[in-house]
């Protein structure tokens, strides 16, 4: 029986799904068990839109639909976490199971921190990843420096530093992340910063890295994070759904070796982009000149997973004033106040940002610098964020009733490291 | 408990760049939200504060749910067949009685091109009219014409995202960081790309604020001023003599003409080394393109001012390949798919002309219409057959417009809609002009209805259904269907939206090629595209210009004033436009709560010394009047307006079309809704 810290190899039992899935169709497989064993009563996952270059998100309660999530979307840059609190009530009146990355996994932990997530309602299955790509980017990359009709592609995938290419004729070509990321290529910039390559605040991280042997291409490595995860795998091993063997060492060791590099190369590019910003008053300066084209559309709070507030700070009068081209700089350093301790580098507020304003590296390079301070990592675990929460609806009303402007007096609690 | 989520990717039914975005259904009724579509070439998942809202409005309590007839002075809930009978007998005895020139047909550039279809197509067969027109009059009627003169084709010659492949960008009358902000984000992006950007505009606006240099200029004086720059450029021999000699004709009769404005700082309040100094900037870049908006076209004249770009660009052999060309930014979701869906009062879908009589005989075949039968006049355009109301106008049916709100001199407006015998109004919720309408039928908006969209860039986007219309709503070109069945007219036998669109396609060579099948990707297609296998074309007039002869044409043409100019009783130029936050006359936007408490009432700019003068303080209602009526915005002193000069939205009732003027540009038929005499004054207390 599985066990919490036992890392697997595992594959579903079911030949035609085994024949759609990309390396061993586990993750498939469990969710499958799950939903028709009620674990679940519905799965979050992603699924090809127009194309490959297209993620859409979808909920699925019959277990037969599941097979259209199987597989990898490299293209698919969306973050999971907000979408549960907007569309699935935060999970509050159904267990939801999702398929998560690493910026997934952190937005929910955060939120669920902020009451905006039931996260005893969810069971996460995270899957590794490198990093992704913007879809109209991966199209022009394709076609520039891969010289293909990205329209001919029929498989992507990154695998050992290299974006590698399937097209219709079976050919294979791979280049170089780093060479395509020179050339202004590859994966959001946020995702080159990214130090969670590994989700294991889920339930079971999932993944290829560290599949060798005659096993490669065939199965999912699991790493089991949590109880719930053991009991997922033992049951659906029982019913016959999934085949698994203990994972090779070799395999750990490189699955490892794997997690570590990408990790440096996320050092490296940290303080490649946080060097660009400057110090002190210079960082000040850039992100005041940046943040001048803002068009006041909200993607980056409506995008944000630590930004939760029914009356959000810019839509204060008094603040921001509204109507107003160009926004008050007030509009951005609120943002900055409000969130930066929080911050999981998830990118969305750059990646959604109508007028290429790099917010993510604002935030995410603050985050750094509080982190330095405070010792608070966001999203890693349920420990409370620097900047104290409070349950909106009762605080005004407590304020409201008291006549004080005085918030957070009564739940100030600094994180602990 | 949630138990299905779908994300259905449609096009924004706002400005004319044509975002995808992803509509958000909850459990296959309920609309909760937008999400982005990050697969889209044209915005890469990207929204301004209209396209993140678009959906409020949509299921709001206030949308029109069934037909209404106005019985002894009010509404009263009718059933489709009541409605439908009681048009068809109204428009059925008006026609009889006094022909087809008594009717009147307005088609919406915020709706389907299906829609636009339908609607001129119902016009043409049932009332042999010509009599129909669209919105475009009012906002790039002059691009179509000036365009069409100039190059012989009337749209935009290069994508949106072709400014990328620039070496320099010149913004005249156009500010799309407000109007068109995915376009603007364009601009941004030139800007990081290093590219230089000229902003020509009187006003220190949104747009003004990226470019490298910003040239302020008197309003409406585009055409001293470009003409100044062409004498300038031929002077210094900066013209490209290769492409003038093997592609346009016409240039000795422009170099005659500019040679009169070596200095038009008396006109333009721009001293002659300023403007030689943008000149050649401009000549001297080995690829810039000219992109302009209404600050162009609305004006008398308009088709003149679009002429003149044309001639420049042409003058620096700018047109025919990527990082070139003359864009208007077309304003609304489907201003270009209206006027290319022939809803307009001299051509056919794809410009094919009411004059030419082949045209009208494969028209006749087409649509089952006896030969001779189909006019060759010109029809009235969309404001005249305002001013023909009580005289040659008697009916008329105005499908999702309000022209009370958007239509010049409001009051005017009011008294026409007043003279009419009988008013058809279609429209999605109840406006300023419903009240005045005998009939009122409720039409679907763009999220309950599949279609497409034509953006400015002339690419057919795809329009999806995402939920059902409420009540009996339903599709607006099903409208004219259902009333061609009860009049027994044939060819009008659509079930569905892509049946509307084939009809089309079979009549218009230009699109021929355009299927939904194809339309479907993500990357759908530019017009024209005649045939399945034809690509579409992104880049117009690359080898020849569209025209019939091959060539580009140069006109030579003079500086004239607007029609009313301040003076001592009017002392102040009023200029009007957009802001960010909303969409026309805000039937839409001011349902979504986050624009409508960002502007929730009209404002007038108005320039620091003059305030000062005035003793107006910030944020005060004022007085502001014209010769055909007033308005009380609120003040919003800035330097970002000359002295003399203010400028106001177009979006609100009582606001800037209570004052504008009805004067017409005599080519296209534009009133001159950007530029008109005001006084103003601070209220004192009653």
């Amino acid at each position: 029986m599985a066990a919490k810290g036992e890392m697997l190899y595992a594959w579903t039992n079911d030949p035609n799904l085994a024949a759609k899935a990309e390396c061993g169709g586990a993750v498939t497989a469990l969710w499958k068990y799950a939903l028709e064993n009620k674990i679940v009563d519905a799965v979050f996952a992603v699924k090809k839109g127009a194309d490959l270059y297209d993620a859409v998100p979808t909920l699925i309660k019959d277990p037969k639909d599941l097979d259209d999530t199987a597989g990898s979307l490299h293209c698919g840059t969306l973050l999971m976490a907000k979408l549960i609190k907007k569309y699935l009530d935060g999970a509050k009146d159904q267990k939801i199971g999702v398929t998560v990355k690493g910026c997934d996994a952190m937005g929910i932990y955060e939120l669920a921190k902020r009451n905006q997530i039931n996260l005893d309602n969810l069971f996460l299955i995270g899957v590794n990843c490198g990093g992704s790509v913007s879809p109209v980017l991966a199209r022009k990359m394709i076609a520039e420096k891969f010289e293909v009709d990205p329209d001919d592609v029929v498989k992507e995938e990154i695998d050992k530093g290299q974006f590698i290419i399937v097209t219709k004729d079976g050919t294979h070509k791979g280049i170089s992340m780093d060479e395509l990321e020179d050339a202004g290529y590859g994966r959001r910039p946020n995702c080159r910063r990214c130090e969670m390559k590994v989700p294991r605040q889920a339930d079971i991280a999932a993944g290829n890295w560290g599949v060798i042997g005659d096993k490669a291409g065939k199965a999912t490595f699991l790493e089991i994070c949590s109880e719930k995860g053991a009991d997922l795998v033992s049951k659906a091993v029982t019913a016959g759904k999934i085949g698994t063997e203990p994972a090779n060492p070799k395999g750990i060791e490189i699955r490892g070796k794997i997690e570590n590099s990408m990790l440096k190369l996320a050092d490296k590019w940290r303080a490649r982009d946080f060097e660009a910003l400057g110090e002190g008053d210079a960082r000040l300066q850039y992100i005041l000149n940046e943040t001048s084209r803002c068009i006041k559309c909200y993607a980056c709070v409506e995008n944000c997973p630590i930004c939760y507030c029914e009356t959000c700070s810019t839509k204060n009068p008094a603040l921001v004033p509204p109507g107003r081209l160009p926004v008050s700089p007030m509009f951005h350093l609120i943002r900055l106040a409000h969130v930066a301790d929080s911050c999981v580098n998830c990118g969305q507020c750059e990646e959604n940002c109508p007028m290429e304003i790099p917010n993510a590296r604002f935030m995410h390079a603050n985050q750094v610098e509080l982190q330095k301070i405070f010792g608070y990592r966001p999203g890693r675990d349920l420990r409370l964020p620097i900047l104290a929460l409070v349950e909106e609806k009762s605080e005004r009303a407590r304020l409201a009733a008291t006549g004080s402007d005085q918030i957070y007096l009564n739940v100030f609690q600094p994180a602990q490291e | 408990m949630t138990d299905s989520l779908t994300y259905v990717p449609t096009t924004c039914p706002y400005c004319g760049v044509g975002c995808t975005l992803n509509l958000v259904v909850k459990d296959g009724k309920e609309l909760v939200g937008v999400e982005a579509n990050k697969r889209s070439p044209i915005n890469e998942g990207k929204l301004c504060p209209k396209g993140m809202t678009c959906w409020e409005h949509v299921q709001k309590p206030e949308r029109l749910t069934k037909p209404l007839i106005k019985k002894d002075g009010k509404f009263v809930e009718a059933s489709w067949d009541e409605a439908l009978d009681l048009i068809a007998s109204k428009f059925k005895e008006t026609y009889e009685k006094h022909g087809p020139k008594s009717l009147g047909f307005q088609v919406s550039c915020r709706t389907v091109n299906e829609d636009c279809y339908a609607m001129q197509k119902f016009a043409r067969v049932a009332f042999k009219t010509n009599n129909v027109d669209n919105c475009a009059r009012i906002c790039h009627g002059p691009s179509v014409a000036g365009l069409s003169l100039s190059f012989g084709s009337g749209a935009a010659t290069n994508p949106f995202h072709d400014v990328l492949n620039s070496d320099l960008i010149m913004l005249v009358g156009s500010n799309p960081v407000e109007a068109h902000p995915l376009a603007g984000r364009r601009i941004a992006q030139a800007k990081l790309k290093g590219i230089p950007i000229i902003v020509c505009d009187p006003r220190f606006s949104a747009t003004a604020r990226l470019a490298d240099d910003w040239l302020r200029y008197n309003p409406s004086t585009h055409i001293a001023l470009i003409n100044s720059m062409m004498y300038w450029i031929i002077k210094e021999g900066k013209h490209d003599k290769e492409f003038i000699e093997k592609r346009t004709k016409g240039f000795e009769e422009l170099k005659a003409t500019v040679e009169k404005y070596a200095d038009v700082e008396a006109i333009t309040g721009v001293p002659p080394e300023r403007v030689r100094e943008i000149a050649l900037k401009y000549a001297e870049a080995k690829n810039a393109v000219i992109i302009y908006c209404l600050g162009i076209t609305e004006l008398t004249t308009g088709t003149d001012n679009v002429r003149s770009l044309g001639n420049l660009s042409m003058l620096c052999g700018n047109i025919g390949r990527e990082g070139v060309g003359v864009n208007p930014l077309r304003g609304q979701n489907n201003v270009q798919g209206a006027c290319d869906m022939g809803a307009y009062p001299n051509v056919y879908s794809g410009y094919q002309a009411v004059a030419v009589e082949d045209n009208r005989k494969k028209m006749e075949k087409a649509w089952d219409l006896p030969e001779g039968s189909l006019p060759d006049w010109y029809g009235s355009s969309l404001t005249e057959q305002m001013w023909e109301t009580g005289d040659t106008v008697k009916a008329m049916w105005i499908m999702a417009l309000n022209p009370v709100v958007s239509y010049p001199n409001s009051n005017g407006i009011k008294a026409a809609l007043e003279k009419l015998d009988f008013l058809v109004v279609q429209d999605i919720f109840p406006t300023e002009t419903t009240p005045y309408a005998d009939v009122i039928l409720p039409g679907t908006c763009f999220a309950e209805k599949d279609g497409t969209f034509t953006a400015g860039e002339r690419r057919i986007n795809r329009v999806r259904k995402a939920v059902d219309g409420p009540g009996e709503s339903v599709e607006d070109w099903r409208v004219f269907s259902m009333i061609a069945k009860k009049m027994g007219l044939k060819g009008f036998e659509w079930e569905k939206a892509e049946d509307v669109w084939d009809d089309m396609r079979a009549v218009t060579p230009s699109m021929f090629g355009c299927t939904y099948e194809r339309l479907n990707r993500p990357e759908s297609l530019h017009w024209p595209c005649p045939t399945m296998e034809h690509p579409g074309t992104p880049i117009l007039h690359r080898e020849k210009f569209s025209a019939a002869d091959g060539l580009g044409t140069f006109f030579g043409l003079e500086y004239r004033e607007p029609a009313e100019v301040a003076d001592a009783e009017y002392p102040f130029t009023l200029m009007t436009g957009r802001v960010i936050f909303h969409y026309h006359t805000r039937t839409q936007t001011a349902r979504a709560e986050v624009l409508h408490y960002e502007v929730p009432e009209n404002y007038v700019q108005i320039n620091t010394e003059d305030a000062k003068r005035l003793g107006i303080k910030e944020n005060e209602h004022i007085l502001v009047k014209s010769r055909r009526g007033e308005s009380r915005p609120l003040a919003r002193i800035t330097d970002e307006v000359a002295p003399g000069v203010l400028y106001m939205a177009m979006h609100f009732p009582d606001g800037a079309n209570a004052l504008t003027n009805t004067a017409l540009d005599p080519l296209s038929k534009m009133p001159e809704l950007k530029h008109c005499a005001v006084s103003v004054a601070k209220i004192t207390e009653a």
